[in-house]
C-alpha cells in the first residue's frame, strides 16, 4: 500500500516538472519568436527593415519604455529601428563599459557617461566625422560652430561621441542651490534666505516648533545624499557653489593662470564644511546621512519629513514626484542660491562655459550598420525629430493654436505632477539619444524646440511654488540667483569634462584622492567641533600624500591645451 | 583506495611500474570515460591560465596579448608598495577568518541539536525554514540589514532603546569597528541552515548500531553526541574546511559591496573590491591580473598548510 503510495505520489511530481519545463520552454520559444525575425531580416539593406539595436546606456533610466510609450512606437513605424536598452547593474557604470572592454563585445550604440577614453582607447567607437559629413545634414546644422569642440584631443579630431547636451541651451530655471519645503518657508512668513545662517535658522525655528510630521514621524532638519556617489553633488560640490566658484568638478582653476587645485586645497571651504560639522552638532544634520543608500535617501524625502536639502533637482526630482502625486505640495522644495556669507555671489550663471560636449553617444565597431544608425540619429535631430522627442505627436500631446504648439491642460497637469507615469507613457524625455537644441532656441516655425521656457516652467509650478516664489518677488527660482555682472565664458569649458587617461598616473592618483575624499569628509562633518580642523588637517595631509600635487600639475597641462585647442 | 590493494601494492613494489600499465590497459574503458572531463577542465580551467601573462605587461585591449609592452614585476612592485593593498589585506583575511570560525561552528551545533530531535516532520520544517534565507540575494539581505539597523526606526535600535540598554539611537553602519561583525552575523543568518544540510547528511550516514552499542554502555544524550556524532562527521568536517581555507583569501566583495559605505571604507574595502576599483574599472588590466595571481598563489598555500597540519595531527589526508 504504501509503495504504491509513493510510487504515485513521485509519478505526480515527475508530471508536474514536465509540465513546468514544457510550459517554460514555449515561453522561451514564443520570447524569440518575436526578435529573431527582426534580427535576421536587418542583414537585408533596407531603409525601414526592422531592426533591433542595442544600446548600452551609461544611466539608469527607470522611466524607460521599452519601445512601448507613445513615441516608441511612432519611432518604430517610422524608421523600423526597435532599441533595446541595457543599463548598469547598481548604479556604477564604470563596470558594465570596462567589461565591455575586456570582453571584446559590444553593442551597437553606447552612451558611456565618463568611460568614453576608456572605449577609445580600446578602439571601440567608430569615427563619426566622415559619417555625419556624408549621411547626417541635420546633426551638422545643430552643433553648428561648436561642431568641432567634439573633436577628441589635439592629435585625433575623429568624433567618436555626439553630444547629447543641447545647443544654444539657456537656463531659465535653476535647478541646484539649498532647497527648503514650501512649509518651511511659510511658517517662518518667507524669510531672507541668502548665506548658510539664513537657512539653518529657518530649519532650526521650523523644527523646534514641529518635532514630528502629521502622521508622527520625527522630521529631519537637513538630509544629505552622500552615502554613494552622489557625495559629490550633494555634499563637496555645495562648497565651491556656497563659496563663489564656478563648477570645475573636483578642481578649482585660477582663471588668469590656469593653475588647478583640488577644490578642497582652497581655505574657504574649509568653512563650508565646518558649518556642516555645526549642523550635525546642533543635531539639524541627519545623522544618517552618509550612510544611507540613495533608495533610503528618496524614501526620506517622498515621506515629506525632510524640510531641508542640498541637491539637485534632477537628482531629488523622483522623489519630490511622489510627494506631488500624493498632493502633499507644503513638502516640495524651493530652491535657493546659498553661501557661506555675504561676501560669496553663487557663480552658477555668473561665469558660463559655451557649448560643452559631454554626455555623448557613440557607434561601436560591433553596429550592425553604422550608416542606418547615423541616419536614424540625423533623423532624430532634425526639426522634425526634435519637437516629436520634445513635444510628441501633434494632436495627442500637442495642439498648435494660433501657430503656437501648446500642450493639453490634462497632460501638463500629469507632466509636472506625475512625471515618472507621463514619461513612460509618452515616451517624451526618453529618446533624447541625438544632437539637439537646448532651452530657448526657435525652430523655422518660432516655437521653442523644447518645453522648458518662460511661460511653460511658470505654468508648470505648482501654487505652492508660486505663492513661495510671489513673496520673494521673483517669477523662477533662477531670478533669486545673481546675474548682473555676467563673466565671459571659460575657455576651457569646464574643468570636469575632462578625464584623465585611462590607466595613467593621474588616473591612479585621482581615484586615491576620491578615495580619501569620500572618508574624511565625511568624518569631518561628523565629529566633535573640537576635533574637526585636526581631521581637515589630516585630510589635505593624505591629499598631499597621495601625490595631490601632480595631479593639480597634470590637470593645469590639460586645461590650459583645452583652452588652446577651442580658441582655434 | 582500499587498505587490500594498498598492501598488495607495497609487496609488489618492483613490479609497480608493469603493474600501472596492465592496470590501465585493464581498466582503458574507464579512463576513456573520464577523458572528456579531463580536455574540459583544461580547456575552461587551465587554457585561460596563460591570460596571467597580462600582469607583467602594460595590457591594453587594443591589442594583442602578444604585442603588449613588457613591464616585469612593476605591477606587482606597484601592488606590495601600496599601503592600501595591506589594508585591503587584512580587511579580507579578517572577515574571512571571522567568517569561517562562525561558519563552522554554529552550523555544525544547529545540526547536532536538530539531529537529536525527535519529531521528524518539525525537524524537518526547521530544516526548511532556516535554510531559505540562502536563496535571498545579497542585495535584498544588504537592504534589510540597513533597514534594521537604521537610526531612523530600524528595529534593533528600537528594541534596544525600548529595553532601556541605550538612549541614543547607535550608528551600527557608520561605525567602522562594528563593520566586520555585521557582515559575520548577516552571512551566518543567510547560510546557517544551508551549511547544517551537508553536516545533517553526514550525521544520518552514521551507524545506529554505535548508538544502540553505547546506550547499551549507559552512555548519555551528551555522551553520545560528544563520542558518536562528532567524530562520525570529522572527515566531513574536515574537507569542507580545509577547501574553506583555500577560499580564505577570495571571499568575494557582494556583501562589503553592498553593506559598505564612504564612513567605513577602511574596513568594508576587501581585495576583489580593491582589484575592481583600482584594476577593472581604471582599465588597468594588468594590475587587476597582478592582484589575482596573488590571489591564486596564496590560496593555494594555504589549501597545502591546512592540509599538511591536518595530516600531521590526524594521520589521513583530504587532498
Amino acid at each position: 500500500m504504501k509503495r504504491k503510495m509513493q510510487l504515485a505520489l513521485s509519478l505526480m511530481l515527475a508530471l508536474v516538472f514536465v509540465f513546468v519545463t514544457a510550459c517554460s520552454s514555449s515561453n522561451t520559444e514564443g520570447g524569440k519568436d518575436t526578435t529573431t525575425p527582426e534580427t535576421t531580416n536587418a542583414t537585408n539593406e533596407s531603409a525601414t527593415e526592422p531592426i533591433t539595436i542595442r544600446l548600452a546606456a551609461g544611466g539608469n533610466n527607470p522611466n524607460w519604455d521599452n519601445m512601448q510609450s507613445d513615441i516608441g512606437k511612432f519611432i518604430k513605424e517610422k524608421t523600423g529601428i526597435t532599441i533595446e536598452q541595457e543599463f548598469p547593474v547598481g548604479g556604477n557604470n564604470t563596470e558594465m563599459f570596462a567589461l565591455m572592454v575586456a570582453s571584446n563585445e559590444y553593442p551597437d550604440l553606447v552612451m558611456p557617461s565618463g568611460s568614453e577614453g576608456k572605449l577609445v582607447d580600446a578602439g571601440a567607437l567608430l569615427d563619426l566625422r566622415p559619417l555625419i559629413e556624408e549621411h547626417a545634414p541635420n546633426i551638422k546644422k545643430v552643433y553648428g560652430e561648436y561642431f568641432n569642440r567634439l573633436r577628441w584631443s589635439k592629435d585625433d579630431d575623429a568624433i567618436y561621441t555626439l553630444s547629447l547636451t543641447g545647443v544654444g541651451h539657456t537656463y531659465f530655471d535653476a535647478g541646484g542651490g539649498f532647497q527648503l519645503q514650501h512649509q518651511v518657508l511659510e511658517a517662518a512668513g518667507y524669510p531672507e534666505i541668502k548665506t548658510v545662517k539664513d537657512y539653518e535658522a529657518a530649519i532650526k525655528a521650523y523644527i523646534e516648533k514641529n518635532p514630528k510630521t502629521a502622521d508622527g514621524q520625527p522630521n529631519i532638519g537637513l538630509s544629505l545624499n552622500g552615502g554613494e556617489w552622489q557625495i559629490l553633488i550633494s555634499v563637496t560640490d555645495p562648497a565651491f557653489g556656497a563659496t563663489g566658484a564656478p563648477g570645475d568638478g573636483e578642481f578649482f582653476i585660477n582663471q588668469d593662470t590656469y593653475e588647478a587645485i583640488m577644490h578642497y586645497q582652497r581655505p574657504e571651504e574649509r568653512e563650508y564644511f565646518r558649518w556642516l560639522n555645526h549642523m550635525n552638532d546642533i543635531g539639524l544634520l541627519d545623522p544618517e546621512s552618509f550612510v544611507q543608500k540613495y533608495d533610503q535617501y528618496k524614501a526620506k524625502i517622498a515621506s515629506g519629513r525632510v524640510l531641508g536639502l542640498i541637491d539637485q533637482q534632477w537628482d531629488y526630482g523622483q522623489a519630490e514626484n511622489a510627494l506631488k502625486a500624493e498632493g502633499k505640495f507644503g513638502s516640495t522644495y524651493a530652491r535657493f542660491p546659498v553661501t557661506l556669507n555675504e561676501t560669496y555671489r553663487d557663480h552658477t550663471f555668473l561665469h558660463g562655459t559655451g557649448y560643452l560636449p559631454a554626455l555623448g553617444i557613440g557607434i561601436t565597431k560591433d553596429a550592425q550598420d553604422p550608416v542606418r544608425l547615423i541616419k536614424f540619429l540625423d533623423y532624430l535631430a532634425s526639426d522634425e525629430g526634435q519637437v516629436l522627442l520634445n513635444w510628441g505627436i501633434e494632436g495627442k500631446h500637442y495642439n498648435v493654436v494660433d501657430g503656437k504648439r501648446v500642450i493639453p491642460a490634462d497632460l501638463l497637469e500629469q507632466k509636472t505632477n506625475d512625471n515618472n507615469t507621463f514619461t513612460k507613457t509618452t515616451g517624451i524625455g526618453n529618446y533624447n539619444l541625438s544632437a539637439r537644441y537646448g532651452d530657448g532656441v526657435k525652430d523655422p516655425s518660432g516655437n521653442y524646440y523644447t518645453t522648458t521656457f518662460p511661460e511653460q516652467i511658470q505654468a508648470a509650478y505648482s501654487e505652492e511654488d508660486k505663492k513661495t516664489l510671489a513673496a520673494y518677488g521673483a517669477t523662477t527660482y533662477k531670478d533669486l540667483w545673481p546675474t548682473d555682472g555676467v563673466l565671459p565664458d571659460r575657455k576651457y569649458g569646464a574643468a570636469w569634462t575632462l578625464a584623465f587617461e585611462t590607466g595613467s598616473q593621474a588616473n591612479v592618483i585621482f581615484q586615491k584622492t576620491q578615495d580619501i575624499m569620500k572618508k574624511r569628509i565625511p568624518q569631518a562633518i561628523l565629529a566633535k567641533p573640537e576635533e574637526f580642523d585636526k581631521i581637515y588637517d589630516q585630510f589635505l595631509k593624505d591629499l598631499e600624500d597621495a601625490g595631490v600635487a601632480k595631479l593639480n600639475e597634470e590637470l593645469s597641462k590639460m586645461v590650459k591645451a583645452r583652452a588652446e585647442l577651442w580658441s582655434k | 583506495m582500499n587498505p587490500l590493494t594498498e598492501s598488495t601494492l607495497k609487496a609488489e613494489s618492483t613490479h609497480k611500474r608493469n603493474r600501472f600499465w596492465f592496470k590501465a590497459f585493464q581498466q582503458r574503458y574507464l579512463y576513456m570515460m573520464s577523458l572528456p572531463f579531463v580536455i574540459w577542465i583544461f580547456i575552461f580551467s587551465y587554457v585561460p591560465v596563460w591570460g596571467w601573462l597580462t600582469a607583467f605587461q602594460n595590457y591594453k585591449p587594443k591589442d594583442s596579448i602578444l604585442d603588449q609592452k613588457w613591464v616585469g614585476f612593476a605591477n606587482f612592485i606597484e601592488l606590495f608598495q601600496d599601503e592600501r593593498f595591506y589594508i585591503v589585506l587584512r580587511n579580507t583575511l579578517a572577515m574571512s577568518t571571522m567568517g569561517l570560525i562562525v561558519g563552522f561552528t554554529v552550523p555544525v551545533l544547529f545540526a547536532l541539536l536538530l539531529n537529536e530531535m525527535k519529531g521528524q516532520f518539525f525537524k524537518r520544517s526547521v530544516q526548511t525554514i532556516s535554510y531559505l534565507p540562502h536563496f535571498v540575494s545579497w542585495v535584498v539581505v544588504a537592504g534589510l540589514v540597513y533597514k534594521m539597523l537604521s537610526t531612523d526606526g530600524g528595529a534593533v535600535n528600537q528594541l534596544l532603546m525600548w529595553l532601556n540598554i541605550i538612549d541614543q539611537p547607535i550608528q551600527f553602519m557608520a561605525k567602522g569597528d562594528l563593520f566586520w561583525g555585521i557582515v559575520t552575523v548577516s552571512d551566518i543568518w543567510k547560510e546557517m541552515g544551508w551549511n547544517s544540510i551537508i553536516f545533517l547528511a553526514a550525521m544520518a550516514g552514521i551507524d545506529p548500531e554505535l548508538y544502540e552499542a553505547s546506550t547499551v554502555d549507559g552512555a548519555g544524550r551528551f555522551r553520545k553526541m560528544w563520542h558518536i556524532t562528532l567524530p562520525g562527521i570529522r572527515t566531513t568536517f574536515m574537507v569542507l574546511f580545509i577547501l574553506s581555507i583555500g577560499h580564505l583569501i577570495s571571499i568575494g566583495f557582494e556583501k562589503q559591496f553592498l553593506l559598505g559605505n564612504p564612513l567605513v571604507t577602511d574596513y568594508s574595502e576587501v581585495l576583489d573590491l580593491y582589484a575592481l576599483k583600482y584594476g577593472i574599472q581604471m582599465g588597468r588590466y594588468s594590475y587587476g591580473t597582478a592582484i589575482g595571481i596573488f590571489n591564486s598563489v596564496v590560496s593555494i598555500l594555504l589549501v597545502f598548510i591546512a592540509n599538511g597540519i591536518y595530516k600531521r595531527v590526524a594521520k589521513e589526508s583530504v587532498i
